[in-house]
């Protein structure tokens, strides 16, 4: 053996025991669990990917593997490692998806796992996104985000001398004196996919209902108010006062950012994306926010739904215990953790427990920020839980909405829609199983 | 010509002539070779292709064949990976033929094929006839140029033309207003979006097809060429009545790769429409459907759409073996 072969195998033997020796000390005598996060705004992988780091380091007996998903993936992603039994023990999951997966047996009961205090602190009127008819808590909520905001250009409605629109006619009468060649007045979703999931504050502002029956047996997409809401996205569209082509979904409040339309409906996460791109600092300076302009100008009526992120703990989990530690003291534990995220957020998300707020409350930058009083006062109170009916519903509203506004007859998209939503029921057993 | 293995006196045995008491001795008095245990004939004398195709076989059988039929044998269950998964048999597949959404996927699927094969082979076709008749370098840069856009990502293909496609700062848009024509929102037209789709698809597709047209090209022998002038055949006769029938199997292959190709277009209307298949499902292909049933995490879903992709395969297998029996590929000489 030559001196150099011998030296190669030397290093090689040395790299080798320091790998062996080195790397997994810190993991053998620590419990692993899988967390898995669906991609976010960049400060929020920086946000998670910061705590899990202090958690780790916060004590010994659990060592936390964190993995981000692009959001576009997840779904397939997720149901492989579910198919493969190496699904994470920690994932992100919307309230939506709770009763549903709930229902399929996918979650760990949390009040099993965490203590009496941290179940109590969450906010009764998120609780029951939560929890099931047995009192069951399947999933710690971080979050919610009104997912239907009215952003508007101060400066251009002023020299157009408009009010803030408080009813649909008003929005569309401020969107036509606002459209010109370089700006459009308005934006809205405009594709099914979008449209499935935005315009449900909306439906329940127009129909004061789903497009379903409470008991999940039959389909009520026909109904007036859904027709009504159909024939104001289709005016929004046809009489080309909104984007003509999907750019951008309707998560992303780029066109509003661009300064491409003056006012724009959005999640109230857009006043993080809106805030945070140094590019956009003149419209964001000139930017307000509004609860969204209701059917009749009644502004008690619902126009949001209240979307939000929730950890939940899988309930094949070999380490349900460690994994439930972990989520209780991130999201249960110390509310300076929880305050930090929403000072993050640029308040553009709320907290769910009595704590965090009251924290929140008594921090003066908090407390001075316009947007969060407008979100607190004038939406939260007022907006609708999302549904938990098969996502297939949705989206056969979506579509008939988005044939709608492409110029097709608003009664025959909405019966087609309730042909579909007749369906589902029928196929997927629904009728009377609705949470 | 006999066959293998069986001897002339057996063949040539009049019938009813009793045959003869088999001897173990030879007039010749040698022994016969012993073969040892009786190994069918067939298979003695195919047993080196059968140990060359069986690598082949066997991967076939791992990542094919075991996986469809697994995947069948799953399509028959509501499945959850929580719960005892359902058996419902053969419910799926009705569900599936039932939805409206998988027949309009499939549709659109066949107009995109419309679309895109024609102009494909039409364009490569004419290319390739130009390409081969230049000089070798000049042939040379044409055919590196036509072949870029197939090494460029249909992600980034599709990201260029959505910008060039965009009613407002758009490049197509743009050229048009000179003209006093447009704008039009290509992509969200329910008339315009998958015409705007099969372009990029074309353009992505020349390349190969190009070059493989021009190989087909530069197998016909010159000579044929020379008779036919001689004969007084102009352009389009040596076209219609050479070149044509002798590149049928090369034109039936890009055919039918191409067909299948259009078929199955994901990348293009994923990117394109943001995974919409909008406006109004009019760029829904059938890949994107099955993907978007797939985006919902419920065990229905879940069934429904390895069923619809079962499906897919079995709907495409059969127009696959329509084109090859229509054509009668099999038939077709090389020149």
């Amino acid at each position: 053996m030559g001196t150099r072969t011998r030296n190669t195998v030397l290093v090689a033997a040395a790299t080798g025991a320091l790998v062996v020796s080195g790397l997994p000390v810190a993991a053998q005598d620590k419990v692993q669990i899988d967390f898995w996060q669906r991609q976010f705004e960049d400060y929020q992988q920086e946000w998670f990917g910061a705590q899990v780091d202090a958690f780790n380091a916060s004590q010994d007996a659990v060592e936390v593997i964190y993995t981000v998903v692009p959001g576009d993936a997840w779904d397939a992603k997720l149901v492989a490692a579910q198919a493969a039994n190496v699904a994470p023990d920690v994932a992100t999951t919307n309230y939506g998806a709770i009763k549903p997966g709930v229902v399929d047996g996918k979650f760990a009961n949390l009040v099993d796992l965490m203590s009496a205090e941290a179940i109590a602190d969450i906010e009764p009127w998120v609780k029951e996104f939560v929890t099931t008819a047995d009192g069951g808590v399947y999933g710690y909520p971080m979050l919610v985000e009104p997912s239907t905001v009215l952003f508007y250009r101060t400066s251009l409605l002023e020299a157009a001398g408009l009010a803030v629109p408080t009813s649909w006619d008003d929005l569309l009468a401020a969107a036509r004196a606002l459209n010109n060649d370089e700006v459009y007045g308005m934006n809205i979703a405009q594709t099914a996919g979008d449209l499935g999931w935005s315009s449900w504050g909306l439906q329940q502002n127009a129909a004061g209902h789903w497009p379903i029956a409470d008991d999940w047996s039959a389909g009520r997409a026909t109904e007036q108010g859904f027709k009504d809401l159909a024939q104001f996205y289709s005016t929004l569209y046809q009489e080309q006062l909104m984007p003509q082509e999907p750019t951008y979904a309707y998560a992303d409040c780029s066109f509003f950012g661009e300064g491409q339309v003056a006012m724009s409906a959005c999640g109230s996460w857009a006043l993080g994306q809106l805030s945070g791109n140094p590019d956009w600092a003149a419209v964001w300076d000139d930017t307000a926010i509004a609860a969204f302009p209701s059917i009749d100008g009644d502004q008690t009526r619902p126009t949001s739904t209240l979307g939000g992120w929730t950890l939940t703990v899988d309930s094949k989990s070999d380490q349900p215990q460690a994994a439930a530690d972990f989520v209780s003291w991130l999201l249960a534990g110390d509310p300076a953790i929880m305050t930090s995220f929403f000072d993050a957020a640029g308040y553009s998300k709320y907290p769910v427990r009595t704590s965090v707020n009251e924290a929140l409350a008594a921090d003066p930058v908090a407390s001075a920020n316009t947007a969060l009083s407008v979100v607190t006062s004038d939406i939260l109170p007022y907006a609708k839980p999302e549904p938990a009916y098969p996502w297939d519903i949705s989206f056969a509203m979506g579509t008939a909405i988005e044939k709608s506004m492409r110029g097709g007859n608003i009664d025959e998209a909405l019966a087609e829609a309730n042909a579909t939503i007749e369906t589902v029921i029928a196929q997927q057993s629904l009728a009377g199983t609705a949470p | 010509m006999t066959s293998p293995g069986i001897s002339v006196d057996r063949v040539t045995r009049a019938p009813g002539v009793m045959a003869p008491v088999p001897s173990p001795i030879t007039t010749s008095g040698r022994r016969r070779r012993s073969r040892g245990p009786d190994v069918p004939a067939h298979l003695r004398d195919h047993r080196t292709a059968y140990l060359m195709i069986a690598p082949m076989v066997v991967l076939l059988g791992i990542f094919v064949i075991w996986p469809l039929l697994y995947s069948f044998y799953l399509s028959t269950f509501e499945i959850s990976f929580y719960q005892d998964s359902t058996f419902v048999g053969l419910q799926f597949y009705q569900y599936v033929l039932q939805s409206p959404r998988f027949w309009n996927s499939l549709w659109v699927g066949f107009k995109a094929a419309l679309m895109i094969v024609p102009a494909t082979l039409i364009l490569s076709f004419l290319i390739a006839s130009l390409i081969k008749t230049l000089g070798a370098r000049l042939a040379g840069a044409m055919k590196t140029t036509v072949y870029i856009p197939t090494a460029i990502s249909a992600v980034v293909a599709s990201v260029v033309f959505v910008l060039m496609y965009q009613a407002r700062g758009g490049l197509i848009n743009g050229l048009l207003k000179p003209l006093g024509i447009g704008p039009f929102a290509f992509l969200s037209d329910v008339d315009l979006a998958l015409p705007a789709i099969a372009v990029p698809a074309v353009w992505l597709a020349l390349g190969i097809a190009t070059l493989i047209m021009l190989a087909g090209l530069m197998d016909i022998p010159q000579s044929y060429y020379e008779a036919a002038e001689l004969d007084g055949a102009g352009f389009f006769q040596r076209t219609w009545y050479v070149t044509l029938p002798l590149l049928r199997n090369v034109i039936l292959f890009v055919f039918v790769t191409g067909c299948i190709a259009a078929i199955q277009l994901l990348d293009l209307p994923l990117v394109m429409t943001r995974g919409s298949g909008g406006p109004v499902d009019s760029t829904m292909t059938p890949n994107l459907y099955i993907l978007s049933q797939f985006r919902d995490p419920r065990p229905f879903a879940t069934s429904f759409s390895i069923t619809a992709a079962l499906l897919l395969f079995v709907i495409l297998g059969t127009f696959t073996a329509l084109i090859f029996r229509t054509v009668r590929s099999d038939k077709a000489v090389d020149g």
